[in-house]
C-alpha cells in the first residue's frame, strides 16, 4: 500500500472517529443533548461513514484503471459538467422558471448532468460534476449549502462512470438491475406501511404547503414507475449497449447516492428512519429515475452523434 | 465565447483582503449565522453583512437585479410563513396571542382568522434577518471576486492544481452557459416552444425539457474542444503549474482568518450548548395563550 493511499484511509479513519467520539462522549457521557442521536447512536452515524468509506474502497480496489486518471480533458469535463449541473440546478428549482408541479413531483432534470457526464467521461468526472455542481447550484439560489446532499449527488456521478471500469460494458447490468429492483422495492415497501409521514421536499407556499403534506401517490410509487422506465430502457436499448448501460448504473448511482443522503439525514437533521426514506428519499430519488430514464438515453444518443462528427 | 461575472476592481473593503482569507471569512460568517435562531444574535450579524455590502462599493444599478429577486421571495417566503404559522412550529410549542383578526366575510361559512402572535412575528423577522444576512454576503461574490484569481484562490486553500483549475473553469463557465440557455430558450419559443405551459402527462412534460436540455449540454462538449487544445498546447498536468497571479497573505489578512475561524467555533460551541436558540422577549409571554 503506497503512502498516499495510507494517507487517505488514515484520514477517513480519523474523521469517522472524531465524531463516533463526539457523539459518544458529548451525547452519551455528557449528556449534551444536541449531540445525542437516539437510542443506537452507533448504527445511526455509522451510515455517514459506509457512504463515504465506500465510495474510497471503490476507487481503492480499482486504482490501477484508467478509468481514475485525470488529464487535460477530464478537467475540462469537470467544469463543464459541474457548471451546467449548477446552472440546470438554479434555473429549474422552482424560482425562475415555475414549472408546475404533477401530484408533488416537480420537473427537475438536471439530475440527468451527473449522471450523463459520469457515464461518458469517468467517475472523476462524474463525482465532480455531481458534489460541485450541486454546491454552486445552491449557492446560485442563495438558500445555504447542504453538504450531505452534495455527497449525495457526487456519488450519483461516480457510480453512473463505474461501467467504465469494465472492459465489457453489458456486463453487471443484470445484477445492477436486481440491485436496483432490491432497493426501490424497499423504498414502496416503506411507503405503504408509513403513508402520513409528509414529504420534506414539497414546498409550495403558494397553496399554504411547507413540506408538511403526506407523500402523495405518484410520489411514493414514483420510484417503481422510474424502475420500470429503466427496465424498459434497458431491455428497449439491449444492442445500444451504451445507453442501456448509462441509464442502469445511472439508476444505482441515484438509489445510492440519494439514499445516503437521506439516511445521513437521520443522524444530522435527527429525522425517524421513515422519514428519512419515505419524506426525502422517495420524493427526490422516484423522480430522479423517471428524468434518468427519458432524458439520460437521448444525451447518450445525441453525445454518440457528435463523437462521430468530430471524431473524437 | 465566455460571458464574465460581473467583476470591477473597486476600493472597498471586500476587495482590500486577500480572496482566500476572504472565502475562509465568508464560509464562517455562514458557520455563524446558521448556529443561531436568536433575532438579537442574527441583527448583530445582519448589520455586520450590511455595513460589508454598504462598503463594498457596489451600487444599487448594479445589483438591482439580484437584490430584487432574493429579496422578493425571501419577504414572500416570511409574509406566508407568518400568515400562516407553519415552519416555526419545531420552535416553539406555544404561542401568545397579540390580536386576532376575523375578516368580514365568510367562505362556505367558514370566516378566515389571522393569529398575530408573537411567536409568528419573531420567528418570521428571524428568518428573515438571517437569510438576508446569508444572501447579502453572497451576492457580493461574483461583483467582488476577480475571476482572473478564481484558480490561484482555490490552489491556495489547499486543493490539488487539476481541481483548483476545475473549479476555476466551472466559475467562469457558469455565466456562458446561463447565457447559453437563454439563446437556446428564446430560439425554442421561436418555434412556438413554452416551458410554463408544458402540456401531457408526467412522462410527456419531461420528455418536452429535452429541447432544452440537450442543445445547450451537447453544444458545450462540442465547444470545449477548443479549451482543451489550448490547455494541451501549454502542455497542462505535465508539471505542478504555475499561476500568472501570486497571492501572498498580509497580517491583516490573517486577522481575518483567525477572527472569522474564532467566531465560528465560539458560535458552534454556543450552538451546542443551546444558546442563541429560538429567542421571544420574556415581557411578551404574559399575553393569552393562542
Amino acid at each position: 500500500m503506497d503512502r498516499k493511499m495510507l494517507g487517505v484511509i488514515l484520514t477517513l479513519i480519523i474523521v469517522f472517529a472524531f465524531f463516533l467520539g463526539l457523539v459518544y462522549v458529548g451525547g452519551n457521557m455528557l449528556g449534551v443533548e444536541r449531540l445525542q442521536t437516539g437510542e443506537r447512536p452507533l448504527l445511526r452515524f455509522a451510515f455517514v461513514g459506509i457512504g463515504l468509506v465506500a465510495a474510497f474502497l471503490v476507487y481503492a480496489f480499482t486504482k490501477e484503471n484508467k478509468a481514475w486518471v485525470v488529464g487535460t480533458r477530464e478537467v475540462v469535463y469537470m467544469a463543464i459538467g459541474a457548471a451546467l449541473y449548477a446552472v440546470f440546478s438554479y434555473l429549474f428549482n422552482g424560482t425562475v422558471f415555475v414549472v408546475p408541479s404533477v401530484s408533488q413531483v416537480a420537473l427537475r432534470p438536471a439530475i440527468c448532468i451527473p449522471m450523463f457526464f459520469g457515464f461518458a467521461f469517468g467517475p472523476v468526472v462524474g463525482f465532480f460534476t455531481g458534489a460541485v455542481g450541486n454546491m454552486v447550484g445552491d449557492a446560485l439560489t442563495g438558500f445555504g449549502l447542504y453538504p450531505q446532499w452534495s455527497v449525495g449527488n457526487g456519488l450519483i456521478g461516480l457510480i453512473a462512470g463505474i461501467p467504465m471500469l469494465f472492459a465489457d460494458k453489458k456486463k453487471s447490468l443484470d445484477t445492477v438491475l436486481i440491485v436496483g429492483a432490491i432497493l426501490a422495492a424497499i423504498g414502496t415497501l416503506f411507503f405503504f406501511l408509513f403513508r402520513t409521514v409528509p414529504n420534506t421536499l414539497f414546498y409550495d407556499p403558494a397553496n399554504n404547503i411547507f413540506g408538511d403534506q403526506p407523500v402523495s401517490l405518484l410520489v411514493g410509487l414514483s420510484i417503481v414507475v422510474g424502475f420500470v422506465l429503466v427496465l424498459i430502457v434497458r431491455f428497449a436499448f439491449g444492442k445500444n449497449i451504451d445507453v442501456a448501460a448509462a441509464v442502469t448504473w445511472g439508476m444505482l448511482g441515484n438509489l445510492i447516492g440519494l439514499g445516503f443522503a437521506a439516511l445521513s439525514d437521520i443522524w444530522i437533521n435527527g429525522y425517524p428512519l421513515p422519514v428519512a426514506i419515505v419524506g426525502e428519499f422517495l420524493p427526490s430519488a422516484g423522480p430522479n429515475l423517471i428524468f434518468a430514464a427519458i432524458l439520460v438515453p437521448i444525451l447518450v444518443i445525441a453525445y454518440k452523434g457528435l463523437q462521430r462528427q468530430t471524431g473524437r | 465565447m465566455l460571458v464574465t461575472w460581473r467583476y470591477r476592481k473597486r476600493r472597498s473593503l471586500v476587495q482590500s483582503f486577500d480572496p482566500r482569507a476572504w472565502i475562509i471569512f465568508y464560509l464562517c460568517f455562514m458557520g455563524v449565522t446558521i448556529s443561531f435562531w436568536d433575532v438579537r444574535i442574527l441583527a448583530i450579524l445582519f448589520g455586520l453583512s450590511l455595513g460589508i455590502v454598504i462598503s463594498s462599493g457596489l451600487t444599487w444599478r448594479e445589483t438591482r437585479r439580484a437584490w430584487l429577486f432574493i429579496g422578493g421571495f425571501i419577504i414572500y417566503f416570511s409574509l406566508f410563513t407568518f400568515l400562516t404559522g407553519r415552519g416555526g412550529m419545531e420552535f416553539y410549542t406555544e404561542e401568545h396571542v397579540i390580536r386576532n383578526v376575523q375578516a368580514s366575510f365568510t367562505l362556505f361559512g367558514w370566516r378566515p382568522v389571522l393569529h398575530i402572535t408573537v411567536e409568528r412575528i419573531f420567528y418570521a423577522l428571524s428568518m428573515l434577518v438571517r437569510v438576508f444576512s446569508l444572501a447579502s454576503m453572497t451576492i457580493l461574490i461574483p461583483y467582488s471576486f476577480n475571476p482572473a484569481q478564481y484558480g490561484v484562490t482555490f490552489r491556495g486553500l489547499g486543493l490539488p492544481d487539476k481541481i483548483a483549475y476545475a473549479m476555476d473553469l466551472t466559475m467562469r463557465f457558469v455565466p456562458t452557459y446561463a447565457r447559453d440557455f437563454q439563446i437556446t430558450m428564446d430560439a425554442q419559443r421561436a418555434r412556438g416552444y413554452e416551458i410554463e405551459k408544458l402540456r401531457g402527462g408526467l412522462l410527456a412534460q419531461v420528455r418536452k425539457l429535452a429541447p432544452l436540455i440537450v442543445p445547450v449540454t451537447i453544444q458545450a462538449i462540442a465547444g470545449s474542444e477548443d479549451i482543451i487544445d489550448a490547455m494541451d498546447l501549454r502542455a497542462f498536468g505535465i508539471q505542478p503549474r504555475t499561476w500568472l497571479e501570486e497571492l501572498h497573505y498580509r497580517p491583516r489578512d490573517r486577522a481575518l482568518i483567525v477572527a472569522g475561524v474564532g467566531c465560528f467555533l465560539f458560535s458552534l460551541a454556543l450552538s451546542i450548548y443551546g444558546v442563541g436558540t429560538f429567542w421571544v422577549p420574556e415581557a411578551l409571554k404574559s399575553l393569552p395563550l393562542l
